[in-house]
């Protein structure tokens, strides 16, 4: 095999990416929204079948850059074709069937294409992350170093911008082979071996779940859950048909991203344009315009990214935009506020934006993405419940009288064919219509289990079958209304971030002792949610702690990259289990008592 | 050259300004992430204010070795002299 490991130290050969800069733009044009061959609605075995079909076809992906040029185009025929050759170098190097190979996703046609050749050759591509944060060097590449070895990685590849984070990651790796980029992997042989067929069993992906910092769990999706996960959503979910098209900023990395706007559009051989993710965070306008201009049909969105939209598009630019081609305005992965949908809507109304084109929904990654969906074409439904009853009793009452304090849920629809939605209690016991409980799915896309690890695979999917989401929330007439996270959970400007992470980032420090640490988010009425960190402290002298506090603020906001709010408190102070373990809640109603916020918090910390 | 470097930090400087306190000091060292307190967020209109002032791209995988006013002008006077 040692021919076939690369030099790890290759010099970077360009540190930066003029090409947005001064290049005139190329003369390409887009694949068209209409296609030559007959639709058929992810009614494949599997995804390489799928993209055969597609590559009959005339439609495909669309990259842009941050100017809203189009860079480059990737029509289904093209991707089948690179991704074949692509599977034989791969198969020449000697990674063999089921192998994991790693991939640092950013939006490009490279990642896509080695995606699909791992599923050409037989192996398992995961998607990684790309950095985001000022100063994140050393902990993207431990974060990367973690996924790297939770899944076992047999070959990592990155493009040239993000490929020195990964060799640092890849450093003493004992599983390792092959280390490079699209360009080095272009210069081995393409074998003349077979590639394998794909079958319904074999795994077709691991999905990392949330930026975590402490052992990252890939999710294991076999080619049927997968198949079965996409057909609910493009022909349940979205009612794909003729004419559509998708324009999406989302991450590959993640799995709307990846399996909402790679994989759908493709098992429906439906065209999609493409932004990269940081370009649509620092411009949000290029999203919309997409969308404009190429008279897109169906985009998603985390509820964040419309905010930002609200927030930062000026009124000015609305005079040039025409949001009336968009039909399904797809939103979830985090909990969705009925203030942030009809915001959005009131902005881009004069725009073209028809209220009836959102699209609740809900999913997470252990189902492989969606588990439920609101009625298309309906708009978004919610409903009021008594704030008070809501958190004493944890039963949603309809509002009743006017001037009560009440909370508003959204209604994420119904669960997809072949799943089902429940509500139990902490004894498990099923809940009735509006009682407050733990979310659990059963059905046909849910994961395998984590992959190699049996411990968290275990406290995920009970018995029968049964995947508990980590979500709480309620069912009223068939229709799932989500409410919160249990407090393991903090959800800062759309990203998950686990208590448990930011805890043992401050016992990392030498004043801190184990379980001396307590992590909760506090959401405001403004809807904004801060970390707190309340640490038990015998640290005396005022130097020292300040010193701790702002090295905690600062390591937080590197591997997180979020402000969070330090309070030290006395030994004993935080409140304890029987078992001596701290408790989040407690900790947090604590930290509420003392410092007493004028605000009233929000319905979310209907936690346990 | 030093004119061209003395000029973006004077520019980095006068936008930083309008994310922070009124009678916050910036100097070169000062730390972004801690003393100036530039969340995910503020840190997403900045580069766009960036961009614009400097007509460059910046990168996302340069931003990981950031940390201070004089990195972040660096960077700029790096892309810009890369042009």
């Amino acid at each position: 095999m040692s021919s076939t490991i690369a030099k790890l130290n290759a010099p970077l050969t360009q540190a930066f990416d003029p090409r947005l800069l001064n290049e005139s733009p190329i003369v390409i044009t887009p694949t068209p929204t209409y296609n030559t061959q007959d639709q058929r609605l992810a009614d494949f075995e599997t995804l390489s079948a799928a993209l055969e079909y597609a590559a009959g076809g005339v439609a495909g992906f669309n990259f842009y850059d941050a100017k809203g040029n189009l860079r480059s185009i990737l029509p289904y025929r093209a991707l089948r074709q690179n991704a074949q050759i692509s599977a034989r170098r791969l198969m020449g190097m000697g990674l063999t069937s089921g192998n994991r190979v790693a991939i640092i996703a950013d939006t490009t046609p490279e990642f896509v294409e080695l995606f699909f050749a791992c599923r050409y050759a037989g192996l398992v591509p995961f998607a990684m992350p790309v950095p985001v944060n000022l100063g994140s060097h050393a902990v993207y590449v431990q974060q990367l170093r973690g996924m790297l070895d939770a899944g076992q990685a047999s070959a990592a590849i990155a493009n040239v911008d993000y490929i020195n984070f990964l060799s640092e990651a890849a450093e003493g790796s004992q599983e390792l082979r092959w280390v490079g980029t699209p360009e080095q992997l272009g210069k081995f042989a393409v074998s003349d071996i077979a590639l394998p067929v794909n079958t319904p069993e074999e795994i077709a992906y691991l999905q990392f779940t949330s930026g975590s910092t402490r052992i990252p769990r890939g999710v294991i999706i076999t080619e049927r859950a997968l198949m079965s996960n996409l057909q609910g959503i493009v022909r349940h979910g979205l009612e794909i048909r003729a004419g559509d098209r998708c324009a999406s900023w989302l991450p590959f990395y993640h799995d709307m991203g990846l399996v909402g706007m790679v994989m759908a559009p493709m098992v429906a051989q439906v065209s999609v344009d493409y932004l990269a993710t940081r370009d649509f965070a620092i411009r949000p306008l290029q999203w919309l315009r997409l969308i404009s201009r190429n008279r897109a049909t169906v985009a998603f969105s985390q509820p964040f990214g419309l905010k930002l939209c609200t927030l930062r598009v000026r009124d000015s630019d609305l005079e040039d935009l025409d949001l009336s081609s968009w039909r399904a305005a797809g939103v979830g992965a985090e909990m969705i506020r009925p203030d942030t949908l009809r915001n959005f809507a009131d902005k881009f109304g004069p725009a073209g934006f028809d209220a009836r084109a959102f699209l609740p929904c809900y999913g997470l990654a252990e189902s492989t993405l969606a588990v439920t969906f609101s009625q298309i074409g309906k708009g978004f439904q919610s409903i009021q419940v008594d704030a008070g009853t809501l958190v004493d009793k944890k039963i949603a009452v309809r509002l009743q009288v006017e001037g009560r304090k009440y909370s508003e849920f959204v209604n994420c629809g119904r669960p997809l064919p072949e799943h089902t939605v429940k509500v139990v209690d902490d004894g498990g016991q099923e809940l009735s219509d509006l009682k407050v409980g733990s979310v659990l799915v059963q059905g046909s896309s849910i994961m395998t289990g984590y992959f190699n690890n049996p411990e968290d695979t275990e406290k995920t999917l009970q018995p029968g079958n049964w995947l508990d989401t980590g979500d709480l929330g309620f069912l009223f007439e068939g229709d799932l209304y989500v409410t919160g996270r249990r407090t393991d959970v903090i959800i800062v400007n759309g990203r998950n971030i686990r208590a448990q992470d930011i805890e043992e980032l401050a016992e990392l420090q030498p004043e801190v002792r184990t379980r001396e640490a307590s992590a909760f988010g506090i959401t405001d009425s403004n809807d904004i949610t801060t970390i707190v960190l309340v640490i038990e402290c015998r640290l005396t002298s005022v130097a020292d702690r300040q010193s701790l506090t702002n090295r905690l603020q600062r390591l937080v906001y590197m591997a997180f990259g979020v402000n969070c709010l330090v309070e030290l408190v006395s030994p004993h102070t935080l409140p304890r289990t029987s078992s001596g373990k701290l408790s989040r809640f407690a900790a947090r109603q604590g930290f509420i008592q003392r410092t007493q916020p004028t605000d009233q918090l929000s319905a979310e910390s209907g936690e346990k | 050259m030093a004119s061209d470097y003395t000029d973006v930090l004077q520019k980095l400087c006068h936008h930083l300004k309008q994310f922070c306190e009124p009678d916050a000091q910036i100097t070169p060292q000062t730390d972004l992430i801690h003393q100036l307190a530039i969340d995910s967020v503020k840190l997403l209109n900045l580069v766009m204010e960036i961009e614009d002032e400097f007509d460059i791209s910046v990168p996302l995988n340069a931003l990981a070795d950031v940390q201070t006013v004089q990195e972040l002008a660096n960077l700029i006077h790096r892309i810009k002299s890369a042009q």
